[in-house]
């Protein structure tokens, strides 16, 4: 209508038709829809296939409408009117505490039954005692020179942790040789709930400003796990379950929302949602099971998360593959994680513009687009054919997908240090700070949520490849977790892959294959939320 | 600063923590049996060969065993593999099984042969050139035969045009390399003028070259290259699925998985058109088409305890209707087949200790 008043008015001038630039505008919406609602029907399918919400009783919904859904609604409004940003640390917190969760479920895959607690112990004392050698050799920095000081600490760390076989013994080995022990549930507490507490005595020690209130909570931190599990065996949970998810979970979310409450009073009725929501999902959960109405028969469920590959549908688990996606993510990260900024930093701060470094530029954003076959490819030539390594072991399967990631890790961490202005650069010179002092006092710091962002997205990459370990051999189907780096590893893709190709019965296809896809999802947003979380962080700060 | 607050507080945990110790006293701690245990997770370093071996022997004797099987080989033997590895998993938890897809032919010139896995499963006997490969890297393979197939002709539902079946000659004309009729009707003059959409396993799998050995024949032109080839089974299906014109053939596990989705051809080798079934594989009816199945241990994997417990297991339960016929969709052995491949496993045991 607009157009044609427009065009009524504007004769006297002659015509512009507003139309083509109309259709174009429509075409450019239908094309952003078209891709979007595409995979979101997709995914609506498979999550329907793998949570069939539909076969729960109505009681059920009704219940979990009239405790999470209705509730969490009337609480969320009042609080979108009033106090915005109280509503988004409230939605925080329960996000923050889902997706770790999540990650208390793979802590306690790899502290609890990849790694037996008594060795990470053994390590973990002998770290400590290295790092605590290396605490007091930085107190005598000014005496002793600085290569003796090198050499010292690395050799503290070596003896520490590997001993020389035959004359001194590591302090892994004394202790795991020890005719006494503390049991599993103590030896979590102490690691995992130390680690806890010492982050979240730093947090609320920083925000309060007060090292005492630190003290305080880093305590609590631990007593907290502590309590864990003493209080499990009592509900029938597991205790070293209960200690894992208290230290990476419970502890650290309460940390977080207590934290920002204390820095920014207003945001106090956010809690309040977050409390909404998870003592609804609670309250709902407990009377569901007291009124006995069944929920859906969902595919996703812990028996599948827990058990291993089944010839059968319904008892087939994922349990093996998320043991070997975690393992070898954390392999991928240690490998491409150094390299990759270290390589990203000699680029940016060090390198001379010449024909070569631009010649390796172009090469790198080359590299970042080769199809991950051929990545396959390489690592089964490499290290398989030329260096004579088994097929399809977590060190290889690492290598590989971390060759794969490091040109996307070199580029974003490039992406971060060049985003640091270079007034501060150009300040720390005229402080008289030399180049390496600058690099790792200014640039470093100022980069570092930016470089964690893209590792993490580029993990998310990782995790996701199924090509590059067919191409090096790892097996289709296992039945144990991988305990070594020397083990075979499947992948969540791989099976997911696997039962989709291999197992040809419209059972798996139906039932297993979304429920890996599921999970694998789950899995790759909680990753890349807490990539979008940071991201969001620190552009606010800065 | 943030370096003192470390120090404090690690001081701090370390009080609580002997605090807590001494809290639980006792009750708290365990006394340290878990070395032997440790030990042998810790020392590994990159030879996963030596550690396994010791493990098994040195207490107790099915209790204790340890260590990795790696399977390769047929994909038509895979779920046979899958189904007993399972099965022995539950019984000894230690025992890593990784199981692996690639064909016959891929698994022995891959992995079996240069040594990377214990067994190779094979969906038709292992070659005079295999057997080469393998005695240049000091393997030897050791026949077990594990099942018998029926390989099974597969068209879409929607075919009625063949009517009873296809013979054996029908089959050739439309596989083998000489000829390649692309239309129905260049096979027989009353079937449709349409394309043959012709879906098969690639020549990695022991399927194909039982195919060519049964229907072609080893001197023949072999078998045409013009067709979809896939090592994945369900590929072959949704092929055959999608298209009324379609064909292909693979193992019969795999069709029983899927009966309501293709129609199985029966095959004419001059004595009437015969369904591929269990029954008719077992009797010796459905010819040339029903097979051997196999599985290749090396000699010198027996030698782990647990690898010769597995290839014992897998013989023990290779006449159980329940898992071979029931759950897999393969024919089981008879008594008299399994003593003997029970007898031959047992004395290639013996040698290789």
């Amino acid at each position: 209508m607009a157009t044609e008043q427009d065009s009524s008015y504007a004769q006297g001038f002659g015509q512009v038709s507003r139309t083509a630039g109309l259709i174009f505008r429509y075409l450019l919406l239908a094309a952003t829809m078209f891709g979007i609602v595409t995979l979101a029907v997709l995914l609506v399918y498979v999550a329907n296939d793998a949570i069939q919400p539909l076969t729960a009783d109505a009681g059920w919904h009704l219940t979990f409408f009239l405790t999470l859904v209705l509730p969490t609604i009337l609480v969320g409004g009042a609080l979108y009117r009033r106090n915005r940003e109280a509503l988004k640390l409230g939605g925080m917190v329960v996000g923050a505490l889902l997706v770790s969760l999540m990650f208390s479920g793979g802590v306690a895959i790899v502290f609890i039954d990849i790694i037996p607690p008594l060795t990470g112990f053994s390590y973990a004392v002998g770290l400590v005692v290295a790092v605590a050698g290396t605490v007091l050799l930085t107190k005598y920095e000014r005496q002793i020179p600085f290569t003796a000081r090198v050499a010292a600490t690395g050799l503290l760390f070596f003896l520490s942790l590997f001993g020389v076989p035959g004359y001194f013994h590591s302090i892994p080995e004394l202790v795991q040789k020890a005719p006494v022990v503390p049991t599993d549930w103590i030896i979590l507490t102490l690691v995992l709930g130390g680690v806890t507490a010492l982050v979240v005595g730093q947090y609320i020690a920083r925000v309060r400003e007060d090292n005492k209130a630190g003290l305080a909570a880093g305590a609590s931190a631990l007593v907290l796990t502590a309590l864990g599990a003493i209080v499990g065996p009592l509900v029938g949970i597991d205790a070293n379950a209960l200690v894992v998810v208290t230290a990476v979970s419970f502890v650290p979310t309460a940390a977080y929302a207590g934290g920002s409450v204390i820095t920014r009073e207003e945001l106090k009725p956010g809690l309040v949602f977050a409390a909404t929501v998870i003592v609804g999902a609670l309250v709902g959960a407990v009377a569901v099971d007291a009124l006995g109405f069944a929920g859906p028969q969902a595919w996703t469920d812990w028996q599948f998360l827990t058990s291993s590959h089944s010839g059968s549908a319904e008892n087939a688990g994922l349990y093996p593959a998320i043991g070997g996606s975690i393992l070898l993510m954390v392999t991928v990260a240690a490998l491409s994680f150094p390299l990759g900024v270290g390589a990203a930093v000699y680029l940016e701060e060090y390198a001379p513009d010449n024909r070569f470094t631009r010649f390796i530029d172009v090469n790198i954003s080359n590299l970042a687009g080769v199809p991950s076959v051929v990545y396959g490819l390489l690592g089964l030539g490499v290290f398989v054919t030329y260096l004579g390594q088994a097929t399809g072991t977590v060190l290889i399967g690492g290598a590989t997908l971390a060759l794969l990631i490091l040109p996307i890790v070199i580029i974003s961490s490039r992406e971060a240090i060049r985003s640091v202005p270079n007034d501060m650069r150009q300040a720390s010179y005229g402080m008289g700070a030399t180049r390496w002092q600058t690099v790792r006092n200014v640039v470093l710091p100022e980069a570092f949520p930016g470089i964690l962002t893209g590792t993490i997205l580029a993990l998310g990459r990782a995790i996701g490849e199924t090509a590059p370990l067919i191409m090096i051999g790892a097996p289709n189907v296992l039945f144990n977790l991988p305990t070594e780096l020397s083990s075979k590893v499947s992948a969540m893709p791989l099976q997911v892959y696997a039962w989709s190709s291999l197992f040809a019965s419209e059972d798996f296809y139906t039932k297993a294959v979304p429920a890996g896809v599921v999970v694998l999802l789950a899995v790759l947003l909680a990753m890349n939320s807490i990539a979008i979380v940071l991201r969001n962080k620190y552009e606010s700060e800065t | 600063m943030t370096r003192k607050t470390d120090d404090i507080l690690s001081r701090r945990k370390f009080l609580i923590a002997s605090g807590a110790a001494g809290l639980t006293g006792l009750a708290g701690c365990t006394e340290n049996n878990s070395n032997s245990e440790s030990e042998p997770t810790e020392a590994s370093g990159g030879s996963g060969g030596s550690e396994d071996s010791g493990s098994g022997s040195g207490s107790g004797e099915s209790a204790t065993l340890s260590g990795d099987i790696n399977i390769a080989g047929s994909s038509t033997v895979f779920p046979l593999a899958t189904a007993m590895g399972e099965r022995f998993k539950k019984e000894h938890s230690e025992v890593n099984i990784n199981l692996q897809s690639t064909g016959s032919g891929g698994g022995f010139a891959n992995y079996f042969c240069p040594g990377q896995t214990d067994f190779n499963n094979a969906s038709r006997p292992i070659k005079g050139e295999e057997e080469q490969q393998c005695a240049d890297n000091d393997v030897t393979p050791v026949e077990l035969k594990v099942a018998t197939d029926a390989l099974t002709v597969i068209v879409n539902n929607d075919n009625d045009f063949i009517g009873e079946g296809l013979t054996v000659e029908q089959l050739k004309t439309i596989f083998s390399a000489e000829g390649k009729p692309t239309m129905w009707s260049d096979v027989n003059s009353e079937w449709p003028e349409e394309e043959i959409e012709i879906f098969g396993p690639t020549d990695a799998s022991g399927t194909y070259d039982y195919f060519i050995e049964a229907i072609i024949g080893e001197e023949g032109p072999g078998h045409r290259q013009d067709y979809s080839a896939t090592e994945q089974d369900r590929t072959i299906i949704q092929g055959v699925m999608g298209s009324e014109f379609a064909i292909g053939y693979m193992g019969f596990a795999y069709y029983s998985e899927n009966t309501d989705a293709v129609q199985a051809v029966a095959v004419d080798n001059g004595d009437g058109y015969v369904e591929p079934s269990l029954d008719t594989a077992l009797s010796g009816d459905y010819t040339p088409l029903s097979r051997p199945l196999f599985t290749y241990p090396a000699k010198g994997s027996l030698a782990k305890d647990h690898v010769a417990e597995f290839a014992r297991y897998w013989m023990e339960n290779s006449t159980s209707k329940k898992i071979v016929a029931d759950e897999v969709g393969y024919v089981p052995l008879g008594e008299d087949e399994q003593q003997e491949m029970l007898d031959k496993l047992n004395s290639a045991i013996e040698e290789a200790n």
